[in-house]
C-alpha cells in the first residue's frame, strides 16, 4: 500500500493554487493520473520520487516512510526505490545505452543488465549513443534504466506521447508486461484514453491540485449511460468500407468482434482507439458449446 | 445510430423488465429494458435519448393492415445511397433525421425514391435508452 497525503503551494498559469492530495494506492495497482496541464500531475510524480518536497504531509510506501514533514523525514531520491520515465527520455547523451543503464544501478550488476537488455529487446543497441536511436528505442532504454533500479514504484510521465501510433501500441504492451513481471506499482500520467483503458485499473482525475474523481477507467470515462446490457470495451483493429456500411473489427480480450456501423457513427473513431460496444440484452443468441 | 431526444412519460415494470415509454416530439416511443422493480433507474420526467441502429429500421410504403411493431415514424425520404447489396435511406421525421439500412433489392421492390412518404418501424426491443 502506498499512502500519499501532501500539500504544497504551486504557481499556476493564472494564480497561485494549493496542491492538496490524499490518496491510497494498493500495491500492484496500475494507476493513471489524468487532468489538464498545470493541474499538478507531474508535481505529484516528482514528490513521490523526492525531486520536489511537499510543504507538509507524508508519503508512506509499503510500511516505509519516504517523507514526513512532522517527523522531519525526507529520504533522498536515490534511496527511494523508484523508476522514473519522462516524456523526453532524459538519457545521458555522452553515455552508451549500456552505460546509461549501469549508471542507474546502486551496485553494477551485469547479469541483471543482460536480462533487462534482453527483455526490452535492445541487446543490439548496447554500444550505441542515444542520439543515434529512434524515439521508440530511446524510450525502451529509458524504461530499461528505470527497471535497473529494481523499483517498487514505476513512475511514468506521459512516456509515449511523443511516439507514433504503432510504436506506442507496442510499448504499451511492453509496459503492461513489465508491470506484471516485476510486480510493480505503476503510476502513469497520460492524456490518452485508450492507453489508460488498456493499462490501468484505477484512474485519478486531477484539477487545480485536487483529485476530483477516482475509480475504474470504465466508470470515469464512459459517461454515456446506455441501457444496453451487453457491453464490451475493446480496441479498434480495422475499419473497412462495404457498400453503405463499415465493418469495424474490435479486439475484445482475445477475440475479434465485428460490428457493422455507418459513416456518422464511426467518423471520430480510428484504428487503435478504445471503443464501447453495446447491444441490448434481447438481441444476442446463446447456445451451449 | 439514430438518436432522438425525449422525456420519459410512463414506466411499466415487472420484476426485472421495464417498458419505458418516451415522449419524442409528441409521439410515444417504447423501449423494453432489463431493469425492473428490483433496481428501477428510469423515472417519469427524466430527459433521455432513444437510440436505435440504422439496420433495425424497417420501411413500409402505402402501409395498411395491422402490425405488431409499435414504434412508427411517418417520414419523408430525403435521399437514398445505393450500394450493391445494401442501401441507406435517409429520411426526415419532424425536425429530425432518421436513417435506415435495408437491402438494395427492397429499395427496388418498394420503388423508393426521394420525396416518398413512408412509415419507418422499429421493434421495441431494438430501442436503447441513454441518460443525458
Amino acid at each position: 500500500m502506498i499512502e500519499i497525503s501532501v500539500r504544497k503551494k504551486l504557481k499556476g498559469k493564472i494564480s497561485e493554487f494549493e496542491l492538496n492530495i490524499d490518496i491510497r494506492i494498493e500495491s500492484g495497482d496500475f494507476v493513471a493520473v489524468f487532468g489538464k496541464s498545470g493541474s499538478g500531475k507531474t508535481t505529484l510524480l516528482k514528490m513521490i520520487a523526492g525531486l520536489i518536497n511537499p510543504d507538509e504531509g507524508f508519503i508512506n510506501v509499503e510500511g516505509e516512510v519516504w517523507f514526513d514533514s512532522r517527523k522531519k523525514i525526507n529520504i533522498p531520491p536515490q534511496k527511494r526505490r523508484i523508476g522514473f520515465v519522462f516524456q523526453d527520455y532524459a538519457l545521458f547523451p555522452n553515455m552508451t545505452v549500456e552505460e546509461n543503464i549501469l549508471f542507474a544501478m546502486d551496485v553494477k550488476d551485469y547479469r541483471s543488465l543482460d536480462e533487462i537488455l534482453k527483455l526490452m529487446e535492445i541487446e543490439n543497441l548496447r554500444e550505441r549513443k542515444p542520439e543515434t536511436l529512434s524515439g521508440g528505442q530511446k524510450q525502451r532504454v529509458a524504461l530499461a534504466r528505470a527497471l535497473a533500479r529494481k523499483p517498487k514504484i514505476l513512475l511514468l510521465d506521459e512516456p509515449l506521447s511523443a511516439l507514433d501510433l504503432e510504436t506506442r501500441l507496442k510499448l504499451q504492451d511492453e509496459i503492461g508486461t513489465v508491470h506484471r513481471r516485476f510486480n510493480l506499482t505503476t503510476i502513469m500520467v497520460s492524456h490518452d484514453f485508450s492507453e489508460i483503458f488498456k493499462l490501468s485499473n484505477r484512474v485519478f482525475v486531477l484539477s487545480d491540485g485536487k483529485v476530483i474523481k477516482s475509480g475504474k477507467p470504465e466508470d470515469i470515462f464512459i459517461q454515456e449511460k446506455i441501457s444496453g446490457k451487453v457491453k464490451f470495451s475493446g480496441q479498434v483493429l480495422k475499419i473497412e468500407k462495404e457498400d453503405v456500411v463499415f465493418i469495424v473489427s474490435v479486439l475484445v480480450g482475445n477475440n475479434v468482434i465485428k460490428v457493422v456501423s455507418v459513416e456518422d457513427e464511426i467518423k471520430d473513431i480510428k484504428v487503435g482507439d478504445t471503443v464501447l460496444i453495446a447491444s441490448k440484452a434481447f438481441n444476442p443468441f446463446i447456445m451451449k458449446v | 445510430m439514430n438518436r432522438l431526444k425525449g422525456k420519459i412519460k410512463h414506466v411499466e415494470r415487472s420484476d426485472n423488465i421495464s417498458l419505458v415509454i418516451v415522449d419524442v416530439m409528441g409521439q410515444d416511443i417504447t423501449s423494453i429494458v432489463l431493469q425492473g422493480e428490483k433496481n428501477p433507474i428510469y423515472t417519469v420526467g427524466q430527459d433521455v435519448y432513444v437510440l436505435f441502429k440504422e439496420t433495425e429500421v424497417s420501411i413500409a410504403k402505402d402501409f395498411s393492415g395491422e402490425i405488431s411493431l409499435r414504434n412508427r415514424f411517418h417520414c419523408k425520404v430525403k435521399s437514398i445511397d445505393t450500394g450493391k447489396l445494401l442501401s441507406r435511406v435517409n429520411m426526415r421525421w419532424n425536425e429530425e433525421d432518421i436513417s435506415s439500412i435495408i437491402t438494395t433489392a427492397s429499395v427496388k421492390r418498394l420503388s423508393l425514391k426521394e420525396g416518398d412518404e413512408v412509415l419507418a418501424f422499429v421493434k421495441t426491443n431494438e430501442i436503447s435508452i441513454m441518460e443525458l
